[in-house]
């Protein structure tokens, strides 16, 4: 194993019997709840916490016959964009050393960029898959809201994410994601849309004739070299007969604003019952349980998790609640409307999944804003509960790049379809 | 509204209760665990209701179909769709930190209930009804059993996820008598619907609002009370109710302490008080309730539920109130005898498969004052008798055909039945109550001079020829199995005596 620091914890699960994934290795991000195997979600409040039972995701990866290798490193309950915040330490960008791989899926991105996994699944909130997708140069999806059950992974923004995979090519994402999706009468949000459907089969690489719409929106304010790149992989599907053209998502300007008030308000309630009791560190204190609570939290989760927790508690708070949560839902109502309309006159859209290449380990943690800044083109496609896919582009200065692919609700096919001509 | 309420000159009682109902179904309301009450502590449990990390709500369909239930019998709104919220706040009990509930959009609104207080009818509107999740229960050990002073507190979460219908009333009632006959009726209805088990410990929780107000600030009828009246009055709301004899005791507690706290010029304190059911008294609440922001937001791992078709779907049953006017219209049972035999729909229902087979008033006799005056008499319910109905049947039967005497039935087969288990034909049997041919005979006796007034009149005027006369009538109703000297003796004794 590579000093990476790519799993938390390293332990192998066999599945059952010859399955289609019987030879396959799986890293499973740490907030996926595996049975007898601890889940920490990258925090101390949970390094002792051992699941009893194992999420959905997990059986259908043991009935596969794919084999899980490790839990993988994460930022600290999906909060963040770089697998920093991850109290058990960082981890480096296996595509670009002393980078950051990206986040907060990133020892997920990296156990495959790095081949100590042969695919990997992560969680996306707000960009989780597809940031280290782009950044570690390997493929991620983030299904549609509902496609995949959510059954045994630990709620960060409970309306916005779903579990996904990461490959290295479209075709093994695909068929990873044909064992994952489908119904479970366990999440009442799942619809069977992926019950019948074949993902993996629809990775033909044909993209002739296929209407690619470009938000302009998404290209404001990225870096020039990832443009370059893009606009590049652009030209390179134009040559294989697709054909693109502009068009606009104005309601994304309030994309960012929305997704954090929304993320970090449900995400005050998520992590609410980490008090201590159960969780954590408890009992010793002098005080009542009231300030045990304070004590256990205070203790067990880290700044950016205390800080997502104080925001969306004030949010939700009587007299904030109008101004902040509701006007918050009014924008994923417009958010949704907009990709609609986009989405009525294009086959797929695409953008560049960040607007940024890899940071250098250690240079964003000083600066929440400019991190939450850097979600801006992942976050608007949570919001509207559409699919998404993120597949190298190229490099910029020897940086990975991702181009990201948005479909209609459900259209995983034709994305896996778009994106196979390119990696 | 009637004299009594406004008493003690010129003060009036206002009250509004918040009602929490157990809801009786096989499993919880978001988990598959059962619901049935176990020793065992955190013995009924999984991840969902201990609210593991990474667990799902599903919502259980059989919790919605009595909630549907309740807002039919009192004849509130259900409306198109459905959907809950989530309620945050930390407590110790609440596996989550968080209950899931419904808010904005209950599954019942703007229903009603009719009572009748000595006579008076009245109608009560409920604002509201909706469901929610039980959370789990607590122990506190040592240090006098408070959460703040216990030394320390043990968790079941076998309740946790039990599915709970909080009733919310409009500040309808004038006084705790009506609040009785109130919950009285309400568990009476709730039991009819099959949704509710009374036995059940803790299956009945009422949080009350008093407010003593003075009566030239209300406009009019006391019934009508201005909302700004009730605003600028102190209220102070009264937990841990548990039943509706215990609601009335507290609420008329309450009610005195704060008319003689007026009286003398004090003010009521705007607070929560806890009654003690074991000294019948309510106590502050030693810490200060804050006012509590629950920062309620939908929960989206639900998505919103279609109910609109479901209220023309589900069926209720005939209620209380319309049993007991039918029984009075069907069976000529007057009110009283109406009122106990539906009681409870165990009882009614057994009531009507008497009736059926009977005299309505020879069952009414049977059901209303012998078999539940001999059940009250050993406070047995009548759901112990499960299973032994058919053999209370037979008892009546035995009356009917005239195989025992009604004496005998009451006096001696059903206290045996009851205290000794025994069948009704068993203790004829043993305690050799079946009538004999003697008894016949003796009845024709009694039946022919009845009915042979003029041979009477006869014999009496010394025409002792009439005696043959009877002697006939005797021996063609017993077929001629009596002795005919028998007879003539029997006629005699009888119309000398
Ligand atoms: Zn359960």
């Amino acid at each position: 194993m590579s000093d990476a620091n790519i799993f938390i914890t390293e332990k192998s699960i066999e599945g059952d019997g010859d399955g289609p994934l019987a030879g396959t290795t799986v890293a499973v991000k740490d907030n996926i709840s595996t049975e007898g195997v601890r889940t920490t979600c990258g925090s101390e409040m949970l390094e002792d916490y051992v699941p009893p039972y194992d999420a959905t995701v997990v059986s259908s990866l043991k009935e596969a016959g794919a084999t899980v290798v490790g839990k993988t490193n994460m930022d600290e309950f999906g909060m963040g964009t770089t697998t920093e915040t991850s109290a058990f330490g960082a981890t480096d960008n296996p595509a670009a050393p002393g980078h950051v791989p990206g986040g907060s899926s990133g020892g997920s991105a990296a156990a495959v960029a790095a081949g100590e996994a042969d695919v990997a699944l992560g969680s996306d909130t707000g960009g989780s898959i597809r940031c280290p997708a782009a950044f570690c140069g390997v493929v991620g999806i983030k299904p549609t809201y509902g496609l995949v059950s959510r059954y045994g992974l630990v709620a960060y923004g409970n309306s916005l994410e779903q579990i996904g995979p990461f490959a290295n090519t479209v075709e093994d994402a695909a068929e990873l994601l044909d064992v994952i999706a489908g119904s479970d009468e366990r999440d009442a949000t799942t619809r069977d849309a992926g019950d019948e459907t074949d993902y993996a089969d629809a990775a033909t690489g044909d993209v002739d004739g296929l209407s690619i719409g470009v938000p302009t929106e998404l290209l404001e304010g990225a870096d020039e070299g990832v443009v370059e790149t893009f606009w590049d992989a652009i030209a390179d599907l134009e040559d294989r007969g697709a054909e693109y053209h502009e068009v606009s998502l104005p309601s994304v300007e309030h994309a960012v604003e929305a997704y954090y008030v929304i993320a970090m308000s449900e995400a005050s309630s998520n992590l609410a019952r980490f008090d201590g009791v159960r969780y954590g560190n408890s009992g010793g204190y002098e005080g009542n349980w009231n300030e045990a609570f304070s004590r256990a939290r205070e203790e067990g989760f880290g700044d950016e998790v205390k800080r997502r927790i104080l925001l969306g508690t004030y949010a939700l708070s009587a007299g904030y609640h109008d101004k902040y949560y509701k006007k918050a839902q009014d924008a994923r109502a417009w958010v949704k409307q907009d990709f609609d309309e986009a989405l009525s006159e294009a086959d797929v859209l695409a953008s560049p999944t960040m607007p940024v290449p890899p940071f250098e380990l250690g240079e964003s943690l000083e600066d929440p804003l400019q991190m939450y800044l850097a979600d801006a083109n992942t976050v608007p496609v949570n919001l509207a509960d559409l699919p998404a896919i993120s597949v190298p582009a190229g490099e910029t200065d020897g940086l990975p790049v991702g181009l990201q692919l948005i479909g209609p609700a459900f259209g995983e096919r034709r994305l896996i379809r778009a994106a196979s001509a390119l990696a | 509204m009637t004299a009594q309420t406004v008493q003690q000159g010129d003060l009036v009682t206002v009250i509004g209760l918040e009602v929490h109902v157990q809801l009786e179904t096989d499993t919880k309301i978001f988990c598959g665990c059962s619901t049935e009450p176990t020793d065992e502590p955190n013995e009924n449990v999984c991840p969902v209701c201990l609210g593991l990390p990474g667990a799902l709500p599903v919502l259980n369909e059989g919790a919605v179909e009595a909630a549907v239930k309740i807002g039919k019998a009192i004849d509130a709104d259900i409306p198109e769709e459905t959907r809950f919220h989530r309620k945050n706040y930390y407590y110790p009990d609440l596996p989550k930190n968080f209950q899931i509930t419904q808010y904005d959009e209950p599954i019942c609104a703007d229903g009603e209930l009719e009572i009748s207080v000595e006579g008076d009818r009245r109608t009560v509107a409920i604002e509201r009804a909706h469901l929610e999740e039980d959370p789990g229960s607590l122990q506190h050990v040592g240090g006098g059993g408070g959460i703040d002073t216990a030394e320390y507190t043990l968790v079941d979460y076998n309740r946790a996820g039990t599915p709970l219908m909080e009733i919310v009333t409009a500040p309808d009632f004038r006084s705790p008598d009506e609040v009785r006959a109130f919950l009285a009726e309400l568990e009476e209805v709730l039991e009819y619907l099959g949704v509710f088990d009374a036995e059940r410990d803790g299956s009945l929780r009422i949080d009350a609002n008093l407010s003593i107000i003075p009566e030239e600030e209300i406009d009019g009828d006391a019934e009508e009370i201005d909302g700004d009246a009730l605003e600028a009055a102190n209220r102070t709301e009264v937990k841990n109710i548990s039943s509706h004899k215990g609601a009335q005791k507290a609420l008329a507690y309450e009610e005195t302490r704060q008319k003689n706290a007026i009286q003398r010029g004090r003010a009521v304190e705007q607070e929560t008080r806890h009654w003690d059911e074991s000294r019948g008294i309510t106590v502050s609440m030693r810490s200060k309730e804050e006012e509590k922001d629950y920062r309620y937001f939908e929960e989206a791992d639900l998505p919103p539920l279609q109910v609109s078709g479901w209220k023309a779907e589900i069926a209720i049953p005939e209620l209380p109130r319309a049993r007991r006017r039918r029984f009075q219209e069907e069976y000529g049972l007057s009110e009283e005898a109406a009122s106990k035999l539906t009681s409870t729909k165990q009882v009614a229902d057994f009531y009507e498969d008497v009736a059926g087979e009977f005299d309505p008033d020879l069952a009414a006799t049977w059901v209303a004052d012998n078999l539940l005056g001999e059940l009250n008499y050993r406070d047995m319910e009548i759901t112990e008798m499960e299973g032994r109905l058919e053999e209370v049947t037979r008892l009546v039967e035995l009356v009917a055909e005239d195989e025992i005497t009604a004496k005998n039935a009451r006096e001696t087969v059903l206290r045996s039945m009851l205290d000794d288990g025994a069948s009704p034909d068993e203790i004829v049997e043993e305690e050799g109550l079946g009538k004999t041919d003697e008894d016949e005979v003796q009845q024709a006796v009694v039946e022919a001079i009845d009915e042979n007034p003029g041979a009477v009149e006869d014999y009496e005027s010394g025409d002792d020829g009439a005696i043959n006369f009877l002697v006939g009538q005797v021996m063609q109703k017993t077929g001629g199995s009596a002795d005919p000297g028998d007879v003539n003796q029997l006629l005699r004794a009888e119309l000398e005596g």
